[in-house]
């Protein structure tokens, strides 16, 4: 805890300099306004409650791509991993599909699927495939063959071994490309509401933005900021309790 | 080889099932051109100039940003890592602004810096800075400790002893950590033009549907993922060059 002091005077040094650097107008202060004002504008959207309804449906809309991503790239992760004639045969189609900039398909599923939430939960399910697909399998051929042969001695069946022992085993990796999933989620998510600006709080954000009402768009950032923040710390701890066996 | 035939061949059917659904009337729908005019308005846009302008335009922000991004984010992470007060100093923040979801950046950067080719240039300098940083770090921290105490006990001078010893060390993890932010600033490039301004290759796909028109749209998504996989593996090719002596190294060991 400590260690955080210096951290912490480094930061409120930066935004100190900032608040005076705008109030005096060193910088502009109509684009560069005082961290000071920025932090009211946020405690107001805070306790006014003005954040939940965007937030709630961001967050529903996450989630709803990112598990269905996440399963989809599970099941198949697992198959292509342990049967080398499925992986054979997807392979190519992986390759040829995994490098495309998922953003960059926001049009064509716009022009598909409309401007709604099945357009947003496609997207981000889309983006959240393949770093969860590439680590699945990644992850299941890694387990020591040597356990998956034991465990057949003591009369295991498949589905004994792929629970007993290929999930646990492989469990890092695939958290690994979930925690990069949920992260390329929310980027995702967020700019499929700018586009559509219907609701989210990447639809608010862009029309602060567009109305150019600086410190509301500030403030809403920090509103994402922290999202983002905790999603990435509520991860780790998933993360730390589901794998708590494995040091690393 | 023969092991990937079955594959290739699923992707030669699904390509065919694509072109069939339209040549025999299973889809009637001008968002769903059939291969062959995706393929024919790829052609054309590139022979014509138009869609090697626009892309160009994108990949030469897209490289600004990323070598502005990279030069950062080694230099702050090498500092972390060799002194502690710098590390003490920065690393709460950077674990701070490290999730924070680059699109959310754009609004409030549009402010600053504009529509243009600043903005983009920066959010995609933002965006290569942390995984730069980040690996840079775990790269020097590597470094075994008695190399730098021989580097003292000969009295080499420090700048040569980072040069020469942390540098090196810690390439592999720098270029890993490269790697990603490449694949990550093309797709910030095409994010910031898709949000903001009307240049590059963004602009391009966004305009294209406004217009209706599918053919171009899809064409340029095909152009992108050809440059992402191109970049990818020149990228791969120049790594396994520069650090051939980190893999003969880990063979004898």
């Amino acid at each position: 805890m400590i260690t955080l002091i210096p951290g912490a005077l480094f930061l409120f040094a930066v935004l100190g300099v900032v608040e005076v650097a705008s109030r005096t107008g060193i910088v502009n202060g109509a684009v560069i306004p005082p961290p000071s004002m920025v932090a009211m504008i946020f405690l107001q959207i805070v306790t006014s409650g003005a954040f939940v309804a965007p937030l709630l449906q961001t967050l529903e809309l996450l989630f709803a791509g990112y598990l269905t991503g996440c399963g989809l790239a599970l099941l198949c992760g697992i198959l292509m991993g342990s049967f080398r004639p499925v992986y054979n045969l997807f392979e190519p189609l992986t390759e040829l599909l995994r490098p495309i900039p998922k953003p960059a398909l926001l049009p064509a599923l716009i022009l598909f699927l409309g401007l709604g939430s099945t357009m947003k939960v496609t997207v981000v399910a889309l983006a959240a495939f393949f770093p969860v697909l590439i680590n699945t399998i990644q992850g299941t051929r890694s387990v020591d063959v040597t356990m998956i042969d034991t465990a057949r001695t003591f009369g295991y069946g498949k589905a004994q071994i792929l629970w007993r022992i290929v999930l646990p085993a492989a469990a890092p990796y695939y958290l690994a490309g979930m925690r990069v999933s949920l992260a390329i989620g929310l980027v995702v998510i967020v700019m499929a509401e700018m586009l559509t600006s219907n609701g989210g709080v990447g639809a608010t954000l862009i029309d602060m933005q567009h109305e150019f009402k600086v410190r509301q768009t500030y403030g809403w950032l920090a509103v994402l900021a922290l999202t983002g923040f905790s999603l990435n710390a509520l991860f780790t701890w998933i993360e730390r309790r589901l794998t708590f066996w494995s040091a690393s | 080889m023969t092991s990937r035939a079955a594959g290739i061949v699923l992707v030669l059917a699904l390509l065919a099932l694509w072109e069939g659904s339209v040549r025999f009337g299973l889809v009637h729908s001008a968002n769903w051109p059939a291969f062959s005019t995706v393929l024919g308005a790829l052609y054309q846009n590139v022979m014509d100039g138009a869609l090697l302008t626009v892309i160009g335009s994108s990949m030469w922000r897209m490289l600004c940003g990323y070598a502005l991004g990279s030069i950062v984010g080694v230099s702050v992470g090498l500092a972390i890592a060799l002194y502690r007060p710098v590390r003490l100093a920065l690393e709460p923040t950077i674990e701070l602004l490290r999730p924070v979801p680059i699109t959310a950046l754009v609004p409030a950067l549009i402010f600053v810096f504009g529509l243009d080719d600043r903005l983009k240039i920066v959010c995609v300098a933002v965006a290569t800075f942390f995984p730069v940083v980040v690996n840079t770090v775990s790269g020097a921290a590597t470094v075994d400790p008695i190399y730098l105490q021989v580097t003292r006990t000969f009295g080499i001078p420090r700048s040569m002893a980072i040069r020469r010893v942390v540098l090196p060390a810690a390439l592999p993890f720098i270029l890993a950590g490269l790697r990603t932010s490449l694949a990550i600033a093309l797709v910030v490039t095409v994010i910031a033009e898709m949000l903001a301004g009307q240049q590059g290759i963004g602009y391009y796909l966004v305009s294209m549907q406004y217009a209706l028109r599918a053919p171009e749209m899809y064409a340029a998504i095909i152009l992108l993922t050809m440059v992402a996989y191109t970049l990818n593996r020149l990228f791969l090719m120049w790594e396994s060059r520069l650090i051939r002596w980190a893999r003969t190294r880990e063979l004898e060991a």
